[in-house]
């Protein structure tokens, strides 16, 4: 009787191993991600060409060895622009995703274990954000404000909270059953305090999963924004005003669109590879 | 401790007690006996404050203070009142701490990092835990240890009434016998009062003072516990002894066991 807590505890059984399971592939995804940032802060201090300046001299130049990936039509490095176009591309997608993800999660959260009328409120406020498409309400928002990449980050920000929001609401309405969430509230925790202790962990896989998915579409939306002249403004160098730029010298110089749409390509699947393997991960479920 | 004069729950016109009387007396343990949907849950939310009800009253009186639930009203986290829930690892964050899920109980009596840490190890240490089990997770202790943590947390607010809500049902027999153990010596330490929800007539026996037998939300019967067992005023409590004797929960009368009998004496 008294040495119970003396025995070997039971967490190497499946559920221990799951989750180990999941440690590994997250570390060896940072560990991927990690080396991938300092190849690319090598390229772009190796890289002996300026993104935005013009050199008639060297213009629509093939890739060679001088320009890897060629010129284009103002003689600027195709290498060079896609690396600084990353930064324009992944970057701002990466700080909206997060903009959308904390105002979505803070709205679900409240939806989800707050009063009702709150509940009813912001769900209704997210339909009617759902009802218009993605691409083309962040077109009119950014269209009505004037294009530049500001408005553009706004108007992302603005159609992208939506999914988190309805996501994070439904996970919480089923943790709100909980027996632990139950005595949470019966020790009188205060609200706030309940939403990040009991609820945001028990959260955070599947808005990982949902994050992964969001950031390469995000992407995809500011390529698609900029290509049709409502992002990121020229001369910068961004993946989408790039095939923009490219597109009258298509049949000429095909490369000046092969390889920013290439870029924006692979990095896409990469990412949503990564969400896929993820959302396999905690499938399984961890109970 | 505790008295409840007619204590009616209605949840949309449908109603789910009816009438229920019953007192609780200091150090007395009262077990709540009845089938699933008897509304034997639903009478533990209510005087836990969690459910409002309708009709009636309910009144506690701690050491130090009384305490008077009205109809219509939530009342959360009375003082001197704790829980222990049935299935101990959906009643414990699977990300947090145990140590810190027993601290959380202690939230409002705002004390010093250390005097907090000093409670939970005590708290620990009642239910036969060793306190540096409290970094773990729910997920890396036993079942049996996940319930203690969970009796340690009840505890901890040194409550003068603990409800259980059948605390044996989701543990194996081995583990049912070591908690039922734990549970009964911390209220002779201690002298608690508890309300005791169980389908196991069997500890009942063994270990209550007072019985209520709930039927379709309504009291079947309120009796001492060798009264229950030896001359049932319901037909529905003598059939319910007669099933637990068959299944070989509850001992056979000592008429039946005359070699137990006088092996004992």
């Amino acid at each position: 009787m008294t040495d119970i807590e003396t025995l070997p505890s039971v967490y190497e059984g499946s559920d221990g191993a799951e989750l180990t399971a999941l440690r590994r592939f997250l570390i060896r995804t940072g560990i991927g991600i990690m080396v991938f940032l300092g190849l690319y802060a090598m390229a772009l201090l190796l890289t002996p060409y300026d993104p935005n300046t013009a050199d008639f001299l060297s213009r629509l130049q093939s890739p060679g060895a001088a320009h890897w990936l060629g010129t284009d039509h103002l003689g600027r490095d195709v290498a060079t622009r896609i690396i600084y176009g990353a930064g324009w591309s992944v970057g701002l997608a990466l700080v909206i995703s997060v903009c959308g993800a904390v105002i979505g999660v803070l709205i679900g959260l409240c939806a989800g274990a707050g009063p009702q009328w709150f509940d009813r409120l912001s769900m209704r406020t997210t339909d009617s954000f759902f009802a218009f498409p993605e691409l083309i309400a962040a077109i009119a928002i950014s269209g009505i404000l004037g294009p530049s990449t500001g408005n553009m980050v706004l108007a992302l920000v603005m159609v992208s909270w939506m999914r988190y929001a309805r996501l994070t609401r439904s996970l919480t309405l089923v943790l709100n059953q909980k027996d632990f969430i139950v005595q949470a509230r019966l020790n009188r925790l205060p609200f706030w305090l309940i939403l990040w202790r009991h609820f945001l962990p028990n959260l955070r896989l599947g808005l990982l999963v949902l994050w992964t998915n969001m950031w390469s579409r995000t992407i995809l939306s500011i390529s698609g924004l900029s290509f049709l002249g409502f992002g990121v403004q020229p001369p910068q160098a961004e993946w989408g005003a790039m095939l923009v730029d490219g597109k009258a010298y298509m049949l000429t110089a095909p490369y000046l669109m092969i390889f920013p749409g290439l870029a924006v390509l692979i990095t896409v699947l990469a990412l949503n590879l990564i969400g896929d393997q993820l959302r396999d991960h905690i499938q399984k479920p961890v109970d | 401790m505790l008295a409840v004069n007619s204590l009616c729950v209605d949840v949309s016109s449908q109603r789910l007690l009816d009438d229920i009387s019953f007192t609780l007396k200091p150090g007395e343990c009262l077990c709540i006996v009845g089938e699933s949907g008897s509304g034997k849950t639903t009478l533990l939310k209510t005087l836990l404050g969690l459910m409002p009800f309708s009709q009636g009253q309910i009144s506690y009186q701690f050491a130090e203070e009384d305490c008077q639930l009205n109809p219509g009203h939530q009342y959360l986290g009375l003082p001197g009142v704790s829980w222990v829930m049935q299935n101990p690892l959906a009643a414990l964050n699977p990300l947090q701490p145990v140590g810190r899920a027993v601290a959380e109980s202690l939230y409002h009596k705002s004390l010093s990092k250390q005097k907090e840490a000093e409670r939970v190890a005590a708290a620990f240490r009642k239910v036969e835990l060793s306190p540096e089990l409290a970094r773990r997770l729910p997920s890396q202790l036993s079942i049996g240890q996940a319930q203690r943590v969970c009796i340690a947390r009840a505890l901890v607010c040194l409550p003068e009434v603990i409800i259980f809500d059948e605390p044996l049902s989701a543990l194996d027999a081995v583990v049912q016998k070591q908690i039922a153990w734990v549970i009964d010596g911390i209220k002779t330490a201690h002298r608690l009062s508890y309300l005791f929800v169980t389908h196991d007539l069997g500890f009942a026996d063994a270990y209550a003072d007072k019985i209520l037998l709930l039927r379709d939300g309504c009291v079947e019967a309120y009796q001492p516990v060798e009264e229950f067992f030896s001359a049932p005023t319901s037909d529905y409590g003598a059939e319910l002894i007669e099933a637990a004797r068959i299944l070989g929960s509850l001992d056979a009368p000592a008429a039946m066991a005359p070699v137990l009998l006088e092996a004992s004496a």
